[in-house]
């Protein structure tokens, strides 16, 4: 697979602090796959996502050994506004992310383009049908700063999305977010598997991780512990010790193989776990 | 047929006055406040009294209704004539100077007093008075359009937009901090030393929290291609309401005919 970011012995630090926040880091981010980002508070996911972006160092500042690469290319030399179109960001805080000078939805929704010059019968199409992927069609009309916190983080992925970046970073979209407001972000979420963008989530919540993503990136002080294919790693117990937590199934699943329990695989989500265990009490594949 | 979205947001109104491109008010303004302190400086009864900006403050009221923005404009106005009655009482009676004009117990009113709070507390409402009609006849996006039309910097443009948009905005934050630390027990009614105790509670949180959130809003920008260096598109374009002409015009006579007879007073 093509790889659209790569990260080569990247080592950053915030200005005035001498413990990096970022330790010798490399990695691949490949085309179409959805990459789930956990870890502990402090952990450097939040600074791994700014670096994707180009934030760090460029609004930060501070200090930057090693590359990142977006499309070959160093993130330093990209102009001002030049990865807005390729990387789209959405911040944990629904509130910040309202522009502050847009009266409707929709004008928040088409902020983006107006800014890129997109011509105006354009901005009405594609607002419209990102408006109605993100179901805020039913909002356009009213104040986006009158909206809950789970219509104002779905306005902030609209005006995102609306830019048609193939690559999205969304760090902890739902952290201050109710169950109900976490379901229609994640529905958008997985909408956005299905058009094959490439997606890095940060998210605490390991059982939506479970559900969504290809591959999980496991962070630890700053350094990455584990990478790999989300059913590897999920059911990898020794995480438990380095403070990520595993979904229950798959936890329930390694209890169960200790005690001799011949399980077909370890479930990391509700249907592969619904799958095992009907398999093993009917005996049945 | 139905309405585009980008046909909904326009703004038609039908009120001319109202509708006057936001640099015509501005324009009005600017040339209400020269005359005000233009009619300052004509000084009437034995007191050398400014009374003149007393009638020059009806400019205001007439010129909401007009608008047909009047009941719009009432609560700034109280607001606004709440201020000027208190720089009004402490000029009046702090200030010492000349005759005694009025005595109140143990309080005075002498004349320099007098002179100083009629001018100050006037010319604060007239002023704030021409500026309540100007932004309550004109939204925020219209602002907006005008200055990036008059030439000014689409990052000045956004910074003065967000400014106004964030009053409000940050007068709800205040309210649920308050509600907020009424919960933790601290008292926020009662008399005005229980009100300065909840006073700074409240503010500390309000304003790290929205010096805090401003970084984040400059990231969310970026992320918005805020900083693409091209010719930005409008959704929102402005309508002239075919006045402006007239209204320019007589604003600028009315402030030529006032300085000259200021003029026309000081050579007689």
């Amino acid at each position: 697979m093509d790889c659209v970011i790569e990260l080569k012995n990247v080592t950053y630090s915030y200005p005035l602090t001498t413990v990096p926040a970022i330790k010798d880091l490399s990695v691949k981010i490949e085309k179409g796959k959805f990459y789930g980002v956990i870890g502990e508070n402090g952990s450097g996911k939040t600074t791994f996502c700014a670096l994707l972006r180009g934030f760090a160092p460029s609004f930060y500042k501070g200090d930057l050994s090693g590359e990142v690469l977006v499309e070959g290319r160093s993130t330093l030399e990209y102009g001002p506004g030049e990865l807005a179109s390729k990387i789209g960001f959405v911040f944990q805080n629904p509130f910040t992310q309202i522009s502050g000078v847009k009266d409707t939805v929709f004008e928040e929704v088409a902020y983006g383009l107006e800014n890129f010059g997109v011509p105006v019968d354009e901005i009405e199409k594609r607002v419209v049908e990102v408006m109605k992927l993100t179901d805020i069609e039913s909002l356009a009309e009213k104040n986006p700063f009158d909206l809950s916190g789970g219509q104002m983080q779905r306005v902030a992925l609209a005006s995102v999305l609306v830019i048609e970046p193939e690559i999205l970073v969304i760090d902890e979209p739902t952290s201050q977010l109710d169950p109900e407001g976490t379901e229609s972000v994640f529905k958008i979420i997985s909408k956005l598997k299905e058009k094959k963008k490439t997606v890095i989530l940060v998210e605490h919540k390991i059982d939506l991780i479970a559900e969504y993503a290809d591959e999980v990136l496991v962070f630890k002080d700053g350094s990455l512990v584990a990478a790999g294919d989300k059913q590897e790693i999920l059911s990898d117990m020794s995480l438990l010790e380095k403070g990520v937590a595993l979904p229950q199934v798959a936890i329930l699943g390694n209890t169960l193989k200790e005690e001799g329990v011949p399980l077909k695989y370890i479930p990391v989500t509700e249907k592969q776990a619904e799958e095992v265990f009907s398999e093993l009490i009917t005996g049945k594949e | 047929m139905e309405k585009t979205y980008t046909e909904k947001i326009q703004i038609h109104k039908k009120n001319k006055l109202a509708g006057l491109y936001p640099s015509v008010k501005a324009l009005v303004v600017l040339l209400y406040a020269i005359c005000c302190f233009i009619l300052s400086t004509v000084k009437l009864t034995e007191y050398e009294l400014a009374l003149l900006l007393i009638p020059w403050f009806l400019v205001i009221p007439v010129l909401c209704a007009a608008s047909g923005a009047f009941n719009k404009c009432l609560k700034a106005f109280r607001a606004v004539s709440i201020v000027a009655l208190v720089i009004f009482l402490a000029q009046s009676l702090l200030i010492p100077g000349g005759e005694t004009v009025l005595k109140l117990g143990f309080l005075k009113v002498r004349e320099q007093g007098l002179r100083t709070a009629i001018t100050l507390s006037f010319m604060v409402m007239d002023i704030a008075g021409i500026f309540v009609w100007m932004f309550q006849t004109t939204e925020n996006k219209e602002f907006s359009r005008a200055l990036e039309n008059s030439g000014m910097n689409y990052k000045a443009t956004y910074v003065f937009i967000s400014t106004l948009q964030m009053i409000e905005i940050l007068g709800k934050n205040s309210k649920t901090i308050m509600n907020a630390q009424r919960a933790r027990g601290v008292e926020t009614e009662g008399n005005v030393i229980v009100r300065m105790k909840a006073f700074f509670p409240s503010l500390v949180p309000l304003v790290l929290g929205a010096v805090i959130s401003s970084e984040e809003r400059v990231l969310t920008l970026e992320a918005r291609g805020f900083d693409v260096a091209c010719e930005k598109t409008h959704l929102f374009n402005l309508e002239k309401s075919g006045i402006e002409k007239q209204v320019t015009f007589i604003a600028v006579l009315i402030t030529i005919v006032l300085l000259v007879w200021r003029i026309y007073l000081w050579i007689a």
